[in-house]
């Protein structure tokens, strides 16, 4: 059905269609009618929206510059600006906004790499078995021996500080890694006992080809579930090590290293906005993506959905 | 029935996980930029000295050598000497004046967690889908949402800048010499047994903010654990044959269901002590706190390698003492999980 020759007939089949399958599917319609669900995810959509507007309209020189002299410094919030200014008399607005963009930035880019490498990890570890599921697994236990940030912290030495956020997301992303393994694996693990999977075998598919085009789909939904928690933890864990200085270059607008110098330089001056602001978004992002996270899992896990009597 | 041979098991799986630990954290230091033999010696030492220290600490054998003499070494508990925060002090000595300070935090925070992450989570479950279920249930996730470098600080503000009734940071006022007192280098615990009331109040009030933002995270984590699995626990044939026979509803609920839903409960105690541990690390930045965790920090960022692999190492160790115990718990508690 080509889009542009579309009869009124058909469009209502085609989103009648998209109703039906959104009803006959249990998570979705599950996660739809999750009112809390559903407030993380405007959370978030609000975020990136804010993350592209600033990205966008926004010179990332002239928000990191100091603007001594300038501006009125350490202003509170007024209505020139809105959440005041910081120590380099920056407006603290624009920054706060343009965080946004690197919290989203870093964190699918965290997320996105750990999921593709536990992704792949686990499901080999599934099909292959014995050994390979042996080596690989075992590793995964030994990272995840550690508690994640003190793993981060480590491993974060490592790189040399010029690569400033990225060495904290490459660091984070080993980190999130065996989280990803474990959780495939076992959804792997059940869905290879399926008949199919011996069928597509038995017809003659390649390993690569019964792993991307049968088991993986199959673990679509842990695997997003998995992705969406971790997310905020990303975001968190980025801006707790620029916090602590193992992050963001100086004069980055990223929410962690605001909050650092907000703390350290002026909220027990009384400058409080300088820190609040930066939190307050972090926070907030943050708790968009646990609810959204935590209404999928509840979507997900069958036995949340039956009233109790 | 004690499980010996489950706990045998369980200690043997774990010599493998160990060996890896130290394997990554000596992979990690022998990656990390920097020489060693600089870091102590200083920028402006002859080459001769570099090159003395450089013989002394082992870093002119190969790779191997070096990596069989820290396996034995870390299995001795022997760190070496500190670099530059404790210029010849062993790392173990450094890590027994600041790994009680740690856990002390540890331990407030999870006591507060537990202490209010299980009535709320019972609540929550006996009033599924009010609002008060709701209330709970967003509560928790705000407080796993809010860093503590955040909450911590305006917690600080309020209540010791604007309110001025709580200290700001520290673990107890500096007038007071905790050193003299020492016995196990928990400062509530040293200053009840010196029997010093002033002081153990100082000591308890410099603890409140800090337990407060460590344990907010246990206490949500804790209470959504114990909703579901409260919920769980009451769809269970024997919560019904147990209402059928004419036991009202609330002792049915505290006696059989409470106590069958505590045991899931008490794994997510163990998988969060090792957030509790990087908590612990923020918490101390925040409140000034000279625990294990401002000792890592500092550690790396001047380079001190023995500090970062010892203090690294031990929360490693930690974390998995702690979920080998709880692993232990858990199957004493239902002996299925044994087979």
């Amino acid at each position: 059905m080509s889009t542009e020759t579309l009869t009124d007939g058909e469009a209502e089949t085609a989103s009648r269609g998209l109703v039906d399958r959104v009803r006959a599917s249990p998570f979705l319609s599950q996660l739809l009618s999750n009112r809390l669900a559903l407030a993380g995810l405007a959370i978030i959509l609000a975020m990136i929206v804010i993350a592209v507007y600033a990205r966008l309209t926004l010179d990332l020189e002239v928000i990191s510059r100091s603007q001594l002299g300038t501006n009125p410094n350490r202003a509170a919030p007024s209505l020139e600006y809105p959440f005041g200014t910081d120590g380099q008399a920056r407006a603290l607005l624009p920054r706060v906004a343009y965080g946004a963009w690197y919290a989203m930035l870093f964190g699918t880019v965290t997320v996105g790499a750990s999921t593709v490498l536990g992704v792949g990890l686990g499901i080999v570890a599934a099909y292959y078995g014995d050994i390979t599921d042996n080596v690989i697994m075992r590793t995964m236990d030994v990272l995840l021996a550690f508690p994640s940030l003190l793993l981060a912290l480590a491993l974060v030495s490592i790189f040399p500080d010029e690569l400033g956020l990225w060495r904290a997301v490459a660091a984070l992303t080993l980190v999130y890694t065996p989280r990803f393994a474990r959780v495939v694996r076992g959804a792997a693990l059940t869905v290879l006992e399926n008949e199919y999977i011996d069928a597509t075998v038995a017809l003659g598919a390649t390993d690569p080809r019964v792993l991307v085009r049968h088991v993986l789909p199959n673990c679509l939904a842990p695997i997003t579930v998995q992705s969406t928690l971790n997310f905020g933890l990303a975001i968190i864990d980025l801006a707790a090590l620029s916090f602590l200085g193992f992050g963001a270059s100086a004069g980055t607008p990223s929410w962690g290293l605001m909050l650092s110098n907000g703390v350290s330089q002026g909220l027990l001056t009384g400058v409080w906005w300088w820190s609040f602001f930066p939190g307050l978004f972090l926070a907030l992002t943050v708790l968009g993506f646990n609810l959204l996270g935590d209404g999928m899992r509840d979507a997900l896990d069958p036995r949340m959905r039956e009233a109790v009597d | 029935m004690f499980p010996k041979r489950f706990v045998l098991k369980r200690l043997l799986l774990l010599v493998p996980v160990l060996i890896g630990v130290a394997t990554l954290v000596f992979s990690i230091l022998h990656l990390s930029p920097g020489d060693p033999a600089l870091t102590i010696a200083g920028e402006r030492a002859s080459q001769e000295f570099v090159e003395r220290i450089r013989a002394d600490l082992g870093l002119n054998d190969p790779i191997w050598v070096q990596y069989i003499d820290f396996l034995g070494n870390v299995a001795q508990f022997d760190f070496g000497e500190s670099y530059v925060i404790n210029r010849n002090t062993s790392v173990r000595e450094v890590l027994a004046d600041t790994l009680p300070v740690t856990l002390e935090l540890a331990l407030y925070g999870q006591l507060f967690g537990i202490l209010f992450g299980i009535p709320l989570g019972v609540l929550s479950a006996v009033k599924q889908d009010t609002i008060t279920d709701h209330a709970t249930r967003v509560g928790a996730l705000t407080g796993i949402s809010v860093p503590i470098f955040w909450s911590g600080p305006l917690l600080i503000l309020l209540f010791a800048q604007v309110l001025g009734i709580l200290p700001t940071s520290g673990r107890i006022s500096s007038t007071y010499n905790v050193a003299a007192i020492r016995v196990t280098g928990m400062v509530t615990i040293d200053t009840l047994i010196a029997g010093d009331w002033e002081m153990f109040r100082s000591a308890v009030r410099h603890m409140l903010l800090p337990s407060l933002v460590i344990g907010v995270y246990s206490m949500a984590l804790i209470s959504r654990m114990m909703r579901s699995s409260m919920l769980e626990v009451v769809r269970q044939d024997y919560m019904r044959t147990a209402r059928a026979k004419g036991q009202g509803a609330k002792i049915t609920v505290l006696k059989h269901g409470f106590r069958n839903a505590l045991i899931p409960v008490v794994t997510i105690i163990g998988i969060q002590f090792g957030g509790l541990l990087g908590g612990a690390v923020l918490t101390e930045t925040v409140f000034a706190i000279g625990g294990i965790g401002t000792l890592l920090v500092e550690a790396i960022e001047v380079g001190d390698y023995p500090i970062v692999q010892g203090t690294v190492l031990t929360f490693a160790f930690l974390f998995t003492l702690v979920n080998l115990v709880v692993d232990v718990t858990y199957s004493y508690l239902d002996p299925r999980i044994q087979q």
